[in-house]
C-alpha cells in the first residue's frame, strides 16, 4: 500500500513534468505540438551522448539537453508553425512528420537498439522497504519546483501575463500592444527546453530508445486533454490521476495493462467532458 | 456525375498498365507494387474518412487492424473459410467504425485526431492482452492462409481491389453525398443549416472509410499470412498512410493512389543508397517539404499543370 503510494508520488511527479510543456503550447499557440514527444527523446539524446559518450559532467549535460530543447523549440516555431499560419490541422499533421522524420534521424545517428541511461544522480533509499532511487526523488523535487516556478512565473511576471492574454484572445492582445509572435516563440521555447529536460528524466525512468517518444506523447495528451485545456493545477492533479493509476494497476492487475487506463480516461473525458475535468482556465 | 469520355479513358488506360506491369518488370519490383496497392487501399479509406470532411484520424489503423485480426483468427483459430471470413470481418470492422463515430459525433479537430490516437494505443495494449490465445499476444500470429501463391498473382489479386475500391470511392464522391461531405469539411453549421443531417453524412463517411478499411485489413492479412500488434498499430503506419494521401493530395481518392505508388518507389529506389533507417529521414523529409509548400499535393500540380497546356493548346 505504503508501495504503491510512493511510487505513484514519483511516477506523477514525472508526468507532470512531461505535461507541462506540452500544455504551455497547447494554451497559446492553440496547436497540439505531436512532435512533443520528439523534445524528449532528443534531450534524453543528448544528455546520453554528452555525458556518456564525451563525459561531460553530468549537470553541465542537462543544462546541454535543455539549451538544445529551447533551440529545437524556436527553430520548430519559425520554420514549421509561423509559415502555416495557424492552420492547426496541418501544423498537427506537419509535427506528426517531423517527430517520425527526428526518430529515423535518431536511429541514424545512434542505432535502432535502446540504451541504458546512467542514473542522473546515483544512489538509493528504502522507505518503507519500496527503493526509491535519488534519481527518482530528485525527478519528482524538480518537477513540483518547475510547476510551482511556471505558475507564479504565468501570474506574476510581465511575460507570463502577456503569455495569457494571448492565451484567451490573440487579436485582442495585439491591440494592447502585445506581439504575439513574439509571445508564442517565447512559448516554444519553453516548452521546448520543459520537454528536453523531462525527456533526461524520463529516460533515465525507463530507457533510451528511438521510439520512446510516442509514450510520453500519450501521457501528456492524456494529461491536458483530462485536466483541461491551460490549466497549471489541472496538469498537476491528472498528472496525479494517471501516474497514481498506472501504478496501481500495473502492481493489482496486470503490467501489460498500465497504459489502458490512460487511453480509456483520454477517450471517455473526450466523449463525455470535451472542455475536460478543470474546465478553461486561462493557463 | 459529369462524367466525361476522357475520364473513362483514363481509368481504362490505368486498368490496362496495371494488367500489363508483371510482363514488364520483375518479381521483385511486383511485391513492391503489391504493397503499394494495399497502401493505395488504405489511403483512400482514410482519405474518405478525413481527406474531405475535416476529421483527421491519427488512429486509421486500429479499423484496419480490427478487420486484419477478425479475419485472421476466424481462419486461423476457428477454421472459418476465407471467403466467409472477409465478409464477417468486413462487417466487425463496419461496427468498429460505430465506435469511432461516436466521438465525431461531439468534438472534432484536434481533438477528435488525439481521441482516434488513443483508439488505436488503446487496442495495441488490448490486443496482447485480452485473449492471447485467440490474437497471439505481443508476438502475433504467422502461418495464417494466404490467398494466392507468387508474386503475379498477388500483384493481380490486390490489383484488382484497389483498383474497384478506387473507381467505386471516386463514383462516390462525384456524387450529389460527396459534394455532401466536402462541404461538411469547409463548414459543419452551413450544411446542417442547409437542411442536411450532419450525423447521417459522418456516418456514411465513417461506414465507407470502415468497409475499405475492414477489406483491405482483410485481404492484407491473408497476402502477408501474419500479423503483428507492433508492426499494425505503430504511429509509422499512420504515418506512411497520411504521407501517402498529402503527397498525392487529399479528397482526390486519385492522389492517395499516386501517394502510395510514389512512396513506396521512392523508398525502393533509396534502398540501394541508403539500406537502413536513413530512407524514412529523407521520405520524411520530403513529405515535409512538400507539405508545406504544396499541401495539395502531386495532383494537384499535375492538374495545374494539365490546365496550363490545355490552355496553350486552346490558344
Amino acid at each position: 500500500m505504503l508501495q504503491i503510494l510512493i511510487q505513484g508520488m514519483l511516477l506523477s511527479g514525472l508526468y507532470a513534468l512531461i505535461a507541462v510543456g506540452f500544455t504551455l503550447i497547447f494554451s497559446v499557440g492553440r496547436t497540439l505540438n505531436l512532435a512533443y514527444g520528439a523534445y524528449l527523446m532528443l534531450g534524453g539524446y543528448l544528455y546520453f551522448w554528452a555525458s556518456q559518450s564525451l563525459g561531460i559532467p553530468k549537470s553541465l549535460a542537462v543544462l546541454m539537453a535543455i539549451a538544445f530543447g529551447i533551440v529545437l523549440g524556436i527553430l520548430k516555431f519559425r520554420l514549421i508553425v509561423k509559415p502555416l499560419k495557424g492552420d492547426h490541422i496541418a501544423v498537427e499533421i506537419s509535427t506528426l512528420i517531423l517527430a517520425v522524420v527526428l526518430q529515423a534521424g535518431v536511429i541514424l545517428i545512434f542505432g535502432d537498439s535502446s540504451k541504458i541511461l546512467l542514473p542522473i544522480v546515483g544512489g538509493v533509499i528504502y522507505v518503507a522497504g519500496a527503493p526509491v532511487t535519488y534519481n527518482m526523488l530528485i525527478a519528482t523535487l524538480a518537477s513540483w519546483t518547475i510547476l510551482l516556478s511556471l505558475y507564479f512565473f504565468i501570474r506574476r511576471t510581465d511575460i507570463g501575463r502577456a503569455m495569457q492574454a494571448v492565451s484567451m484572445d490573440t487579436k485582442g492582445a495585439a491591440i494592447c500592444g502585445i506581439e504575439p509572435d513574439r509571445v508564442n516563440l517565447i512559448t516554444w521555447a519553453l516548452s521546448g527546453g520543459l520537454g528536453a529536460l523531462g525527456g533526461v528524466f524520463f529516460a533515465s525512468y525507463t530507457q533510451l530508445a528511438p521510439s520512446m517518444w510516442v509514450g510520453p506523447l500519450i501521457i501528456s495528451v492524456a494529461v491536458v486533454i483530462v485536466g483541461g485545456i491551460g490549466s497549471i493545477i489541472g496538469t498537476l492533479v491528472v498528472a496525479h490521476i494517471v501516474g497514481f493509476m498506472e501504478v496501481i494497476v500495473v502492481s493489482v492487475f496486470a503490467p501489460e495493462l498500465r497504459g489502458v487506463f490512460t487511453m480509456g480516461l483520454i477517450i471517455l473525458v473526450l466523449v463525455l467532458r470535451p472542455q475536460g475535468l478543470f474546465g478553461r482556465e486561462e493557463l | 456525375m459529369g462524367l466525361r469520355w476522357f475520364h473513362f479513358a483514363a481509368w481504362g488506360l490505368f486498368a490496362l498498365g496495371l494488367a500489363l506491369l508483371p510482363e514488364l518488370v520483375s518479381k521483385g519490383t511486383l511485391r513492391t507494387l503489391i504493397f503499394a496497392n494495399y497502401l493505395a487501399i488504405f489511403a483512400i479509406s482514410w482519405d474518405l474518412l478525413s481527406g474531405r470532411t475535416g476529421y483527421i484520424s491519427f488512429g486509421h489503423p486500429f479499423l484496419i487492424g480490427i478487420g486484419a485480426y477478425t479475419s485472421a483468427i476466424l481462419t486461423k483459430r476457428f477454421g472459418v473459410e476465407v471467403e466467409i471470413a472477409i465478409p464477417i470481418a468486413v462487417i466487425v470492422t463496419m461496427i468498429a467504425g460505430l465506435i469511432v463515430l461516436l466521438p465525431a459525433l461531439r468534438i472534432r479537430g484536434s481533438y477528435f485526431a488525439l481521441v482516434t490516437l488513443a483508439f488505436m494505443e488503446l487496442m495495441y495494449q488490448l490486443v496482447q492482452v485480452i485473449r492471447p490465445d485467440l490474437t497471439g499476444g505481443t508476438r502475433g500470429m504467422s502461418g495464417i492462409q494466404t490467398l494466392t501463391r507468387g508474386a503475379v498473382n498477388g500483384f493481380y489479386l490486390s490489383s484488382v481491389l484497389m483498383f474497384v475500391i478506387a473507381v467505386a470511392a471516386w463514383l462516390l464522391l462525384r456524387t450529389r453525398i460527396g459534394t455532401a461531405l466536402t462541404a461538411l469539411g469547409l463548414n459543419e453549421s452551413a450544411v446542417e443549416g442547409s437542411g442536411l443531417s450532419t450525423t447521417k453524412l459522418k456516418m456514411f463517411a465513417f461506414m465507407a472509410s470502415a468497409f475499405v478499411a475492414g477489406l483491405g485489413g482483410a485481404f492484407y492479412v491473408h497476402y502477408l499470412g501474419s500479423i503483428a500488434p507492433r508492426a499494425l498499430f505503430d504511429i509509422n503506419f499512420v504515418f506512411t498512410i497520411i504521407v501517402a494521401v498529402l503527397i498525392g493530395g487529399a479528397s482526390t481518392i486519385i492522389g492517395p493512389i499516386i501517394g502510395a505508388f510514389f512512396l513506396t518507389f521512392l523508398l525502393e529506389y533509396l534502398r540501394p543508397f541508403l539500406p537502413g533507417a536513413e530512407r524514412y529521414f529523407i521520405y520524411g523529409g520530403i513529405a515535409l517539404l512538400l507539405y508545406m509548400y504544396q499541401p495539395k499535393g502531386i495532383y494537384a500540380m499535375l492538374m495545374k499543370a494539365w490546365h496550363s497546356l490545355h490552355e496553350r493548346a486552346a490558344k
